[in-house]
């Protein structure tokens, strides 16, 4: 045995392909062994990326109320979008997102401002020559000399929202009760007392020292410049959003569709079409707009709430406008389905935004273990058929060697299926159907081989001696079979990853198991295998290098097993 | 010469008789229960007494087994739970899909491939040797279904050059089976699933004509000829490849039995309306009669495709007729 190793290495430093053969098949299998470090990702989960997208609508005069989706804005959460301080001539609406991001739509343009923070960014405000956005970590960003800074912030925790009143005066609110005032352009910020610990979540101020905040479980806060005094709300819902066009025109939304309004003097309930949460409204005189998680959107016309079926299941987060038209802006996380290969994919996703490396990768355990497990079953088999037959000759010989006629009679792929329609498909199948079916091939070679050895001086001196025909076979002839039993090993085992990739594909694989085959298979079933060239190509290179590399490692064990090659 | 035949024809016969009782055992026993492998629940009441008591499905096992084989013997396969009707007259026409496409391949690989391996053997040393056995190892090692999957998305889908599915465009009209092959389209389609299944079988005969080319080259009827002066080309081609034909002819035995299990994924990839087709599907629709009468037509191939190259074997090899004479 070690002298076989030893011939067998000798053999292979000789051979330049054989190698090649010898390396590749040794990185393969420390890719089986070590896969699940060396994938990226779960194989089996579906992948999904978030994405910045605004929605028009309401458009006065415009079919379909001008619904419209605008995509890819940014590659994060879109939090909070304000119509844009006119005044200073600085576009139409500033919308500010998760990772810092602060984004200004001019016309059709989308510009990307410089941020200098990563956190995210919940509230946005602009009017009256100021700008600011908040988020978490207690972040103040304010927009000096057209850069945001970051201004010295009174808290530590979440801030969710902030508003400005016609005279630049800022107010902002957040979690567990937070709440600060800054007076003017860069004017240093207060901590603002608040009588409840709730999360606050909006805030708005239509007039000089005046205005509302809202918060979770039906809060409603007066501002009158200098504290917030609680009002009563006529509810116990979260209150999500709140806007205001004048001191009398105030609305408020939450949970549950729920909708507050305030017409100078008290809040009343209003009915609304819509049972998702509503996280964004905007007032603009007699009209308004709410957008609420999974697409849903409404328009308040002639005093009434008008459902907007958008078409699209986006979270919508926020919503701002002007007379003619409304935007809400939100977050879409979607599947991220059969993209081409990126750095955060190396062989680009499946249709249902699997990680096509991470598959090739488990994959690569199923078909060597499958392989590796079938070879040997073949080779245990064939090898003993062949030295019974070959040495024990007459009837047992003619009998195994009918057996081996009917194997070649039996396709391998739909014996397979057989046998899957008769059970149900599963890697034992394949295992079954490849062991049973192709130690035919091994049986002859091995049967001729032990033809010629069993005339051999050596086996008749055992004869003589008394040894029974076990004996014989297992300890005088077998070990000189040996050399060829491996290359057969070899053989089978190239044959097996082609058979097991083959069956795969065909479906006759476990489901749940990656293997190349399966890979391919679910590429067919998707239908993308005509396009998705990157989703074909992997598992198929893979199956190709494995082979072929067994192959070239055969051609050296051949030399050994078969010494009149190597006179040539 | 006739008794060599006529053995072979039985030990056909016999094999294909072990196949029938090895499938027979494996749908009545396999099964929970037997009668769900031939009556389909949605048969009339009618036709389920009917298919009942031509498979004696009442019966005891021994007599449905004398039954089956006669229902075999006689084409009678049941009725196709999902096309509902008979099997006989759904599988006629795609055994000849099969044949024609799965029989051009091996022949344009079993004699392209062995013309390489001549050439092979002669550039003995050279880099076209090197390189030709490396490629004909690589072309093995690509498994049918991938590079099918391949040739349609580049040859097919990008290129443009091929269709990439069935037998003919529809829609088109064949009263026949050669009126519909007989025709530019069908070669349009046969095109791209033809080299693939040629380029996948090429390698072995190509490299096992060669490794007996070198054999055969340093016995002493080569020299001779050489020594009468004849061309290179000549000795290679028409003396030693003719006596190195032999185990290509053995490797054409047994890779017809593989290439009818390899059809079904070609068959399955360019969707050609062939018995692997028809087999997948039906183990799809849990088609039982379907699926068993397609894997007894599949294996009557392969035994069918082995008896002649046997017989070819034997009009090559004079010295398997003196065996068998004496």
């Amino acid at each position: 045995m070690k002298e076989l190793i030893r011939a067998l290495w000798r053999s292979i430093q000789q051979d330049r392909l054989a190698m090649f053969g010898l390396v590749t098949i040794t990185i393969i299998t420390l890719i089986a062994i070590f896969g699940p470090f060396i994938a990226t990702h779960d194989p089996t989960h579906m992948n999904e990326r978030t994405e910045g997208i605004a929605l028009w609508f309401g458009t006065v005069g415009a079919p379909n109320r001008g619904i419209r989706l605008e995509q890819a804005i940014s590659e994060t959460t879109l939090r909070s979008i304000v119509s844009a301080d006119a005044t200073q001539d600085s576009g139409d609406y500033l919308a500010v997102g998760n990772g810092g991001f602060i984004v200004r739509f001019r016309g059709d343009e989308r510009h990307i401002e410089a941020s200098p923070v990563s956190v995210q960014l919940r509230g946005v405000a602009s009017r009256a020559g100021r700008e600011l956005a908040v988020g978490d970590e207690g972040t103040i960003l304010e927009r000096i000399g057209g850069e945001w800074r970051q201004m010295a912030a009174p808290v530590s925790g979440i801030l969710q929202a902030v508003a400005l009143d016609p005279n630049g005066a800022a107010l902002v609110v957040g979690d567990n009760g937070a709440a600060a005032y800054s007076s003017a352009i860069g004017a240093p910020w207060v901590i603002v007392n608040t009588p409840l610990a709730r999360h606050l979540y909006d805030v708005t101020l239509p007039e000089a020292q005046a205005g509302f905040v809202v918060g979770a479980r039906g809060t409603l806060l007066r501002w009158d410049g200098s504290e917030l005094n609680e009002e009563q709300a006529p509810g116990f819902r979260n209150i999500y959003a709140v806007d205001s066009d004048g001191m009398n025109n105030i609305l408020a939304v939450g949970e549950r569709g729920t909708v507050y309004r305030f017409d100078g003097d008290s809040w009343s309930e209003m009915q609304s079409p819509v049972a998702r949460s509503l996280r964004g409204v905007k007032v603009i005189g007699d009209r308004a707009a709410a957008a609420a998680t999974h697409g849903d959107l409404m328009l308040l016309e002639d005093g009434v709430w008008d459902r907007v079926r958008s078409g699209y299941e986006r979270h919508f987060r926020s919503v701002a406008g002007d007379e003619t038209q409304f935007v809400a802006v939100g977050t879409d996380p979607y599947i991220n389905s059969l993209t081409r290969p990126s750095a955060e994919h190396f062989f680009g996703t499946t249709h249902n935004g699997r990680d096509i490396f991470s598959q090739v990768i488990y994959g690569t355990r199923t078909a060597l273990l499958v392989a590796l497990v079938a070879a040997i079953m073949v080779t245990v088999i064939g090898t003993n058929v062949g030295l019974f037959a070959g040495y024990l000759r007459g009837k047992t010989d003619n009998v195994l060697m009918r057996i081996v006629d009917i194997m070649y009679a039996l396709p391998l792929e739909p014996f397979a299926m057989v046998l899957v329609l008769l059970t149900r498909p599963g890697i034992q199948i394949i295992i079954l159907a490849v062991g049973l079916l192709t130690w035919r091939t091994t049986a002859r070679i091995i049967r001729s081989q032990v033809l010629s050895l069993a005339n051999r001086p050596f086996v008749k001196a055992a004869k003589v001696a008394g040894a029974s025909n076990l004996r014989i076979m297992y300890v005088h002839i077998a070990p000189n079979v040996l050399p060829l039993a491996f290359l057969q090993l070899a053989v089978a085992m190239a044959f097996a990853i082609t058979a097991e990739a083959t069956l795969s594909f065909l479906g006759l694989g476990p489901p749940r198991l990656y293997s190349w085959g399966t890979i391919l298979h679910q590429a067919r079933l998707s239908g993308a295998w005509r396009t998705a060239w990157w989703w074909v190509l992997p598992p198929g290179i893979m199956i190709m290098l494995t082979v072929v590399s067994v192959f070239f490692i055969s051609r050296a064990l051949e030399v050994i097993a078969n010494p009149r090659l190597a006179r040539k | 010469m006739r008794k060599l035949i006529l053995t072979k024809i039985l030990q056909s016969l016999f094999t294909l008789w072990v196949i029938l009782t090895m499938l027979f055992f494996l749908f009545r026993l396999g099964l929970p229960d037997p009668t769900v492998a031939l009556v389909s629940d949605g048969l009339s009441p009618e036709d389920r007494a009917l298919v009942i008591a031509r498979f004696g499905l009442d019966r005891s096992l021994p007599e449905q087994y004398v039954i089956y084989l006669g229902n075999v013997i006689t084409g009678e396969f049941g009725r196709s739970f999902h096309y509902n009707a008979p099997v006989d007259t759904i599988i006629g026409e795609r055994v000849l899909n099969t044949l024609i496409l799965m029989l051009p391949a091996i022949f344009l690989s079993y004699t392209i491939g062995p013309l390489l391996g001549v050439l092979l053997a002669w550039k003995r040393g050279s880099k076209l040797e090197a390189g030709g056995i490396s490629l004909g190892l690589i072309l093995r090692s690509a498994p049918m279904f991938w590079t099918g999957m391949l040739a349609v998305m580049f040859f097919g889908i990008n290129l443009g050059w091929f269709p990439t599915s069935g037998m003919r465009t529809f829609p088109y009209q064949a009263a026949n089976f050669l009126e519909k092959i007989l025709t530019l389209d069908f070669l349009r389609h046969l095109i791209l699933p033809t080299i693939v299944i040629t380029l996948y079988y090429i390698g072995l005969p190509m490299l096992i004509m060669r490794n007996t080319m070198l054999e055969v080259m340093g016995e002493d009827f080569i020299e001779f000829a050489e020594a009468r002066g004849l061309s290179r080309m000549r000795v290679m081609y028409r003396h030693a490849a003719r006596n190195a034909l032999l185990p290509v002819v053995t490797q054409a035995a047994i890779t017809a039995g593989l290439a009818v299990g390899g059809q079904v994924v070609v068959e399955v990839v360019f969707s050609w309306p062939g018995l692997g087709l028809e087999m997948f599907n039906a183990v799809r629709t849990s088609d039982y009669p379907l699926a068993q009468a397609s894997f007894l037509l599949m294996a009557t191939i392969i035994l069918v495709l082995n008896l002649i190259t046997d017989l070819i074997y034997s009009r090559l090899d004079p010295r398997v007729t003196y065996r068998s004479a004496n």
